[in-house]
C-alpha cells in the first residue's frame, strides 16, 4: 500500500509534466484541450536550447572522463595501499559527501575568485568532478574490495608485474562498475545545477537555461524541455540496465560452464 | 624480500591515488578553507578585504531575518527526513521481505523516478499545485471550491513535498542496502522465543538498521534544509531557507564576508548534529553492524 501510494506520488507529476508537453494551447490547466507537438517542434528549434544542450553535454562528457581517469586511480591505489596514510586519503575522496551542493559553489566561487581564476566551461568541469568524485570512489571502491587478494598473489607468483595485474586480473573485474560509475557522473553532472549556477562564466547550462524559464510566470516549452530531458534519462539508464543484466546473466552462464567443466 | 616488494606495491599505490588526493585538497579542502577565512573579513563588492572582524558571524547569529530563515531549515529538514525515512523503511521493509518477484521491477522505478531533473521536479510540483495548477483547477471543475485554494503552493508544505519527491527515492535505496541482509530466520527465531509484530520491530529490526537509518536521516536533512532553489520557486514569503539568505550574500548583495559567516555556521551547525546523531548511536549501542 505504502509503496503503491509513493510510486504514485514519485510519478504522477512528472507524467503531468509529459501530458502538458503534448497540450495544444498554452494552458496548464485541465480539462485537456488536444493533442500536438508544437512545444518540441518549438524547443528543438530554439537557439538557446540548443546552445545549452551543447555546454551541457561537453560539461557532463569531460567530467565524466575526469572523473572515470581520477576515481579509478584513487580507489584503486587507496584499496592496494598499506600506508599509514591511507584512511587519510580515503577520508579526503569520502567527507565531501556530506556537503551541501550550496556550499560547495559558493567555496568554489570563492576559491576562484580568491585566485583570480576566470569562470569558465574548465571551473565548472572542476567543480562536478568534485562533486561527483565521492559518489564515483564509493562505488569503485565497493567493487575493488570486492577482488580476492590470492587472485592477485596467484597472478603475481605466476610472474604478472603490477601493471599487468591491474590490467588484466582487477580492470576485467570492476570495469562495467567503472563504466557505470562514469555513466552515474554524466547524469549528475548533466542534471547539475546548483554548483553550475556560482561557478559558470558567460555560457549557460541545459539546467541554466530552464532555470530563466521557470522564473517566468508560464512557459510551456519547459514541459517540452523536461520531458526530453526524461526521456534521455529514461534510455540512458535503461541501456545501462539491460547491459548490466545481459552482463549478469552472461557470468551466470559462465559459472555454469565451469562447474559442469569440473563435474 | 617479498616483504620489500609489498611495501613497495603499496608505496605505488599510494603514489598512483596522490594525483586525485591532491585535487580533492586543492579544490575541494582549500576551497572550505578559503570561505572560513573570508568570513573573518570585511565584504566588499563580490569580494572582500581588511579590516579582519568578527561582525559577519555577529550578524550571522543574531539577525533576525537569519533566525526565521534557519528555523524554517531545520523545521523543513527535520520534517523531509523524517517522513521519508518513516515512509523509506516500510517500503524498504517489504521489498526485501514480501515484495517477491515485484522487488526488481519496483526498485528499478524507484531509481527510475531518481532520473527526473532536479528543475524539472520543482516546475512538476509548480504544475500541480499552482493557483491555476493541475489540483485547483479539478478542484474547480469539480466545483468542490470556488476560489483556488492559495496556501497549496508558495508555502513551506509545498516545499517539503518537493523536497521528499526528491529524496525519498535516496532514502528507499539506502534503506534496502540495509535491510538485505537481514535474514527471516532472525525474525522466526524471534517470533519462535515470543516476540510479537511490535518486538520484531523494535528489538530486531530497528537495532540492525539503526546506523543506515540514521544516515538516510542526516543525508535527506542536510540536502533537503539546505536546498535554496526549491523555496525560491515554491516557498513564497514563508518558505526561506538558510540557503536563500547565502546565495542572496554572495550573488546579489556581492557581500561575501557576511554569506561566508553565514555559510561556516551552517556547516558547524550540521558537524553538531552529525556529532549527537553518532554520540546517541554509541550510547544506545547501535553502532554499524558488520555483516561480513
Amino acid at each position: 500500500m505504502v509503496t503503491i501510494a509513493a510510486l504514485v506520488f514519485l510519478f504522477a507529476p512528472l507524467l503531468i509534466v509529459i501530458l502538458f508537453s503534448f497540450h495544444s494551447t498554452n494552458s496548464l490547466s485541465l480539462p485537456f484541450e488536444g493533442f500536438s507537438t508544437r512545444w518540441y517542434r518549438e524547443v528543438l528549434s530554439d537557439r538557446s536550447v540548443r546552445s545549452g544542450l551543447e555546454v551541457s553535454l561537453k560539461i557532463a562528457l569531460l567530467t565524466a572522463a575526469v572523473t572515470f581517469v581520477f576515481g579509478t586511480a584513487a580507489a584503486y591505489g587507496v584499496s592496494r595501499t598499506m600506508s599509514r596514510l591511507k584512511g587519510f586519503y580515503a577520508a579526503l575522496f569520502v567527507i565531501p559527501i556530506a556537503m551541501p551542493a550550496l556550499i560547495l559553489g559558493i567555496a568554489l566561487l570563492s576559491f576562484f575568485s580568491d585566485r583570480g581564476i576566470r569562470l569558465s566551461t574548465m571551473t565548472v568541469v572542476i567543480a562536478h568532478t568534485v562533486f561527483v568524485m565521492p559518489f564515483f570512489y564509493v562505488i569503485a571502491q565497493t567493487a575493488l574490495n570486492r577482488i580476492e587478494v590470492a587472485q592477485l598473489e596467484a597472478a603475481a607468483d605466476l610472474g604478472a608485474a603490477p601493471f599487468y595485474r591491474f590490467r588484466h586480473v582487477i580492470l576485467p573485474k570492476v570495469l562495467p562498475v567503472l563504466l557505470g560509475g562514469a555513466a552515474m557522473s554524466f547524469v549528475i553532472s548533466f542534471d547539475e545545477f546548483v554548483v553550475t549556477y556560482f561557478v559558470i562564466g558567460n555560457e549557460s547550462t541545459l539546467p541554466l537555461v530552464i532555470f530563466s524559464r521557470l522564473r517566468r510566470t508560464i512557459d510551456p516549452s519547459i514541459n517540452a524541455i523536461s520531458s526530453l530531458l526524461l526521456f534521455v534519462n529514461l534510455a540512458l539508464w535503461l541501456a545501462a540496465l539491460i547491459y548490466s543484466l545481459r552482463l549478469q546473466r552472461r557470468r551466470r552462464l559462465d559459472a555454469l560452464a565451469q562447474t559442469e567443466d569440473i563435474v | 624480500m617479498s616483504d620489500n616488494i609489498a611495501k613497495r606495491a603499496s608505496r605505488v599505490s599510494l603514489l598512483v591515488a596522490t594525483p586525485s588526493a591532491a585535487g580533492m585538497l586543492a579544490f575541494f579542502f582549500l576551497p572550505i578553507v578559503i570561505v572560513g577565512i573570508y568570513g573573518f573579513q570585511t565584504g566588499e563588492l563580490f569580494q572582500v578585504g581588511e579590516p579582519w572582524t568578527l561582525d559577519n558571524f555577529h550578524s550571522a547569529l543574531t539577525l533576525s531575518v537569519n533566525h526565521t530563515m534557519a528555523w524554517n531549515s531545520v523545521v523543513t529538514g527535520v520534517l523531509t527526513a523524517t517522513i521519508a525515512v518513516g515512509i523509506g523503511l516500510p517500503i524498504a521493509y517489504w521489498l526485501h521481505f514480501s515484495a517477491g518477484r515485484w522487488a526488481i521491477p519496483v526498485v528499478s522505478l524507484i531509481i527510475a523516478s531518481m532520473f527526473a531533473g532536479y528543475l524539472v521536479r520543482i516546475y512538476a510540483w509548480r504544475t500541480v499545485l499552482g493557483s491555476r495548477g493541475v489540483v485547483n483547477s479539478s478542484l474547480e471543475s469539480l466545483g468542490l471550491i470556488e476560489e483556488p485554494l492559495q496556501y497549496l503552493i508558495f508555502s513551506r508544505t509545498a516545499v517539503i513535498i518537493a523536497e521528499l519527491h526528491l529524496l525519498l527515492p535516496f532514502a528507499v535505496i539506502i534503506l534496502y542496502a540495509a535491510v538485505r541482509p537481514i535474514r527471516p530466520d532472525f525474525l522466526e527465531a524471534a517470533e519462535d522465543l515470543g516476540a510479537g509484530p511490535w518486538t520484531r520491530w523494535t528489538r530486531v529490526i530497528l537495532p540492525l538498521v539503526a546506523a543506515p537509518l540514521a544516515s538516510a536521516w542526516l543525508f535527506v536533512f542536510i540536502v533537503s534544509s539546505s536546498d535554496f532553489v526549491t523555496p525560491q520557486f515554491l516557498g513564497g514569503l514563508k518558505g526561506q531557507l538558510i540557503g536563500t539568505q547565502i546565495n542572496r550574500y554572495f550573488r546579489e548583495a556581492g557581500d561575501y564576508g557576511k554569506g561566508a559567516a553565514l555559510a561556516m555556521t551552517m556547516i558547524v551547525f550540521y558537524g553538531l548534529v552529525f556529532a549527537v546523531i553518532q554520540f546517541a548511536l554509541r550510547r544506545l549501542k547501535l553502532q554499524r553492524v558488520d555483516w561480513d
